[in-house]
């Protein structure tokens, strides 16, 4: 049994309707492989529902789960600022079955807030919970009123994740659910989508200033509860995750706060277009043109002194991969093989590979048969992402998948400095 | 109150000890899960995921599996997962099937029909800790396996009960070698399924800790091999402190090893199954976070024994503190 992968071309051709099932992990068992644990179980790596939950600032979580549930955050708890902000309450054989656990979620969230005295408690709910079908919000009212400080549920329900709202679009609504309207300010906005803050050096921030934007914030950024509950006097949010449309589409209902949709691409003239595209929005101008420049000279000088490469691309990093694939190929590279995970929001960069790079084999990290991928099949002098890193071990690696978010121009520059760095230290 | 941890995070659960037990055998495991639970098994609590392969997935189970049963798509879909070479099959039970009610002896019977393959289910919740999960999955395995009767052949043991949660090192199989001679291997652990097959060849089995008794046992009745309890274990060099009274908290065997290098008044507490033929008046099995922080106060040792983890449970303890990292307890190996 090899690896299944099928060329750009011919997924194009079945169309988005006929992904073939080895590409469709509701056709199959997971492979949860050390390349895809990540994506399988957010919380294994990254931000998963329990560490988004604590971007609220000054906030604690209890955990309300069998003990399997909570077993990771070992991890977490031994990180720097997430020491003494993680509580549980595990549920036994018989809680599982009759919810008598939910008797006792008030008793602990009084005891954690006499103790901790935080900003609020996030209470965490599993599979469990999603199954015995339970109303978490009344029972967070409940403790709320009790405890004298907000109670707000996180749902981390893995078995929703194929949903329209998975968990970690749920927990960005649940991280924004403090927010109480006030007088809106003309000249602050919000960026919503990530869990930690662009990087520094984004043209974004300088743009926006320029066109008069006095405060930006972003909830990573705040370092108060006060600030944070400052984000409910914005203009405007910016949303640069689709994951955090719902949490959006509730700022606006709940507090007036309309939002602009962006996403993130690597090709610089799409960058340009969704700058031109947020510009009308504003109803101003944005001159993109320095940091566009510099932007392609960056990629003409890495190509001019790598020549053109055979680059790997995972899913398991800062991007998405079919689109990142086009910016590569656009560059004068060749991308033989891409690890992704086929979807309506990708499917027009398929079909836009399938006409550039009609041999790109598309794999699946999910598919069981890929306990047997064979790199020597197809050769390579880079790969990009944490899993193509892990099936191509010996092939210099650029994980970016840094918790600090690339964006924009910036982001590109940031990509193909680490790309000849990874090279350097090989050669 | 029951279950409510302040300082600690949960330890194993059962299921990451049931995987533990089958991983190195050649079957196709199946985490019954939505993803999280593999993510957790494979990720943390199985450190040889990242140096052996293995044929552990993920059910990949959504709402409406659960909600209308679809056992019938789980086997469609262990059927295509199953290779040439695959030895055995094995759902692992998690929280979801344990809300649901799934008959996972049933899915044995319709997994063997399906595939020609044995069946070795374990039926864990994810509520129990992972020494339960590492006894229901030996006595299984060995029930299944450990049928024919083999000539008995001097000077081979077997180890039973080695898994990393268990031993908290990736080097067992050649530290059981150093102990026992040349043809001792531990079950499962650098040793495949023919090893399991050939069990009643030992001419004894170590249990190296109270989850491998029930198995051990069923050895005995079955083909006369005895077997002993003791942890080889330990680290080379670990060295107890001297002191009037000490508390080690681990594994109740390995902490029986430790505690015959003690000198003075020993207590022995473990978060983990304890078996009674080797407990000792003032020995206790914890159950919650304030069971450990209330021993420690009554007992007043100078010298605690245990994962280092655990001192941030009990801040005010000013007594020596001997490391020994437990894998199912803080995710550490002993280096």
């Amino acid at each position: 049994m090899s690896a299944y992968s099928i060329p750009a071309e011919a997924l194009a051709a079945l169309g988005k309707a006929n992904v073939p099932d080895a590409l469709r992990s509701d056709r199959h068992l997971i492979y949860s492989s050390p390349a895809t644990l990540a994506f399988n179980s957010p919380g294994a790596n990254g931000f998963g529902v329990k560490r988004a939950g604590l971007c609220v600032p000054g906030s604690v979580m209890l955990l309300v789960s069998p003990g399997c549930c909570g077993r990771n955050t070992t991890l977490e708890s031994v990180r720097d600022g997430y020491r003494d902000r993680f509580y549980f309450l595990l549920q036994d054989s018989t809680d599982i079955v009759t919810g008598r656990h939910l008797k006792k979620i008030t008793d602990a969230v009084c005891r954690i807030a006499e103790t901790a005295k935080p900003s609020c408690v996030m209470v965490c709910i599993t599979c469990v919970d999603a199954l015995l079908g339970t109303d978490m919000q009344a029972v967070c009212d409940e403790a709320s009123a009790k405890a004298g400080l907000p109670v707000v549920p996180c749902y981390m329900y893995a078995l929703t994740r194929e949903q329209k709202l998975p968990p970690m679009a749920s927990v960005r609504r649940s991280v924004y659910s403090m927010l109480e309207k006030q007088p809106r300010k003309g000249n602050e906005m919000n960026i919503l989508g990530h869990f930690a803050p662009l990087v520094d050096d984004c043209e974004l921030y300088e743009l926006l200033k320029g066109a008069g934007i006095r405060v930006i914030r972003e909830i990573s950024r705040c370092a108060s509860f006060d600030e944070y509950k400052q984000m409910s006097r914005a203009n405007f949010n910016l949303v640069l995750h689709p994951e955090s449309v719902y949490a959006a589409e509730d700022m606006k209902k709940n507090l007036g706060i309309p939002y602009i949709q962006m996403t993130r691409v690597y090709r610089p003239e799409k960058i340009d277009t969704q700058y031109r595209l947020l510009a009308q929005a504003l109803g101003i101008d944005f001159d993109t043109g320095e940091y566009r420049a510099a932007c392609e000279r960056a990629a003409g000088d890495f190509r001019k002194k790598r020549g053109s490469l055979r680059i790997a691309v995972g899913e398991c990093l800062n991007a998405d991969p079919f689109e990142l694939s086009l910016f590569l190929i656009g560059q004068g590279h060749r991308v033989p093989v891409i690890f992704g995970t086929v979807g309506e929001a990708n499917f027009p960069y398929i079909n836009a590979l399938a006409k550039v790079s009609p041999q790109t084999r598309v794999f699946s990290n999910l598919s069981p048969t890929m306990m047997t991928f064979d790199p020597a099949e197809y050769p390579v002098e880079l790969a990009l992402g944490d899993d193509a890193g892990y099936y191509y071990d010996d092939a210099p690696c650029v994980p970016f998948r840094d918790e600090t978010q690339p964006f924009g121009f910036a982001g590109v520059r940031l990509l193909l400095e680490r790309m000849d760095a990874a090279l350097e230290v090989t050669r | 109150m029951k279950g409510f941890l302040k300082t600690l995070s949960p330890f194993a659960p059962d299921q990451s000890g049931a995987v533990g037990a089958l991983y190195e055998l050649g079957g196709v495991i199946v985490i019954c899960d939505a993803g999280g639970c593999a993510g957790n098994i494979c990720g943390f609590d199985e450190p040889r995921w990242r140096t052996k392969k293995s044929a552990v997935f993920s059910a990949g189970l959504r709402d409406m599996d659960a909600v209308f049963g679809r056992d019938d798509q789980l086997i469609e879909k262990l059927k295509k997962a199953v290779h040439g070479d695959a030895a055995f099959t094995s759902v692992i039970g998690t929280p979801v099937p344990a809300v649901i009610g799934t008959d996972l002896r049933a899915l044995d019977r319709l997994s063997e029909r399906a595939t020609g393959l044995p069946g070795v289910n374990v039926d864990t919740d994810g509520t129990a800790l992972y020494d339960e999960g590492q006894r229901k999955a030996y006595k299984r395995l060995f029930d299944v396996f450990a049928a024919d009767k083999y000539p008995v052949e001097k000077g081979r043991v077997g180890l039973v009960g080695v898994t990393p949660l268990e031993v908290s090192r990736l080097d067992a199989d050649q530290k059981a070698k150093a102990v026992y001679g040349e043809k001792a291997f531990c079950a499962g652990f650098g040793s495949g399924l023919e090893e399991v097959r050939r069990m009643s060849a030992n001419e004894y089995n170590v249990a190296v800790g109270p989850s491998a008794v029930e198995a051990c046992e069923l050895l005995r009745a079955r083909f006369g091999t005895p077997y002993q309890k003791e942890y080889p274990f330990l680290p080379d060099d670990f060295d107890v402190p001297g002191a009037n009274r000490t508390l080690i908290v681990a594994g109740q065997y390995a902490a029986e090893a430790i505690r015959a290098r003690c000198t003075g008044e020993t207590r022995v507490a473990s978060w983990f199954r304890m078996d009674r033929a080797l407990t000792k008046p003032g020995d206790a099995r914890l159950e919650t976070e304030d069971d450990f922080i209330a021993f420690v106060r009554d007992f007043m040792p100078d010298v605690i024994v245990g994962d280092a983890y655990l001192k941030r449970a009990v801040p005010d303890f000013t007594g020596a503190w001997a490391d020994l990292p437990q894998l199912a307890v803080s995710g550490r190996l002993i280096d």
